[in-house]
């Protein structure tokens, strides 16, 4: 009878040092889950830059001029292998503009703080555009972008 | 001496329940001392960090708040576009807006197309890439963010729609938010 209740009260106890340790658990969880919140305020540069680029007037006209294309039409444009009204394909000019966007809004060279980047357009399983210059690092930080409806994404990582 | 027996079992129980108590205290108090330390001594950053993301989300607020966006004028609505003619003419009114965005410095840089750097006024506008709105003495570095800067365009008569990439930087009031 006296072993029984001793055992019941060790039963207790061990209950109540497993609380303990889910409280402590549960307070290590939200504490990481707020540091999650903070990655996300981090990547407004990314995805601003990317919002920004897609808006961006190149001088390739759609039909007439000055009907110009967008990056983001440039891109469904490329997509569907379709030419400039001066000839030229769509897809040179969305390399050649975007490159030097690139390279001019994330200089690499030198003590820049930024050491790299990636920008790279895919639509399904074909990769429409890739660029990257410099290093990738472990502090980065990505965006992606999802466009119209032929599954076609925009993924920018900038490498620290 | 049977009553001295559970005397000395009754006393080693209490001895075992105080140290139990004292291990669960000292415990708790190392892991909350742990806890500060890690705590603390990231503060300085964190406050600095803290304040470098304020001024980021509010280039994005200034970028987005009326007096700078583009509303529908190109189309639908859009995040980050600055109507370049719009914030030509709040250049020119700016002495009203006094104390209005608590910031010293508001500065709209064209990065693409690349062109020798050439302020904005009246005379030389849109043949220009830096449209200064407001600038006053600061030492303080600039917060940035990218923005769209698109403006009315004509081309043989017919106006057209031109977006062009640019960054809004903006540095606090000789730093007191920071």
């Amino acid at each position: 009878m006296l072993s029984e209740r001793k055992a019941q009260e060790e039963m207790v106890g061990f209950a109540l040092i497993m609380i303990i340790v889910a409280v402590i658990v549960l307070i290590f969880l939200s504490l990481s889950l707020r540091n999650q919140e903070e990655e996300i305020v981090e990547n407004y540069e990314v995805d601003s830059f990317i919002q920004s680029f897609l808006m961006y007037t190149s001088d390739c006209a759609d039909g007439y001029q000055p009907r110009y294309r967008t990056i983001e039409k440039l891109i469904i444009d490329c997509n569907k292998h379709e030419t400039c009204l001066d000839k030229r394909n769509t897809c040179e000019v969305l390399d050649f503009t975007l490159e030097e966007i690139v390279n001019e809004a994330w200089k690499v060279e030198g003590d820049r703080p930024v050491k790299g980047y990636i920008l790279q357009i895919t639509s399904g399983n074909s990769v429409i555009l890739n660029l990257s210059n410099g290093n990738t690092t472990n502090n980065y930080k990505n965006s992606l972008q999802k466009l119209g409806k032929d599954d076609i994404e925009i993924i920018f990582s900038a490498y620290y | 001496m049977v009553i001295v027996m559970k005397n000395r079992t009754g006393q080693l129980k209490i001895q075992q329940m105080a140290f139990m108590l004292i291990a669960v205290t000292l415990f708790f108090v190392l892991v909350g001392m742990f806890f500060l330390v890690v705590k603390f001594s990231n503060l300085k950053e964190d406050a600095t960090g803290l304040c470098e993301k304020n001024a980021q989300l509010l280039a994005t607020k200034l970028a987005n708040s009326p007096e700078f966006s583009c509303g529908e004028s190109f189309g639908s609505s859009k995040v980050n576009c600055i109507d370049a003619d719009k914030v030509m003419l709040l250049k020119e009114n700016i002495a009203k807006y006094s104390g209005f965005w608590g910031v010293s410095n508001i500065e709209v840089r064209k990065i693409y197309p690349i062109e020798a750097e050439k302020t904005c006024e009246l005379g030389n506008y849109p043949d220009c890439n830096i449209i200064k709105i407001r600038s006053k003495e600061d030492t303080s570095a600039y917060l940035s963010n990218f923005v769209s800067l698109c403006r009315k365009e004509s081309y043989e008569g017919t106006v057209y729609d031109k977006c062009e990439l640019a960054k809004i930087m903006i540095n606090y009031e000789y730093g007191e938010k920071c």
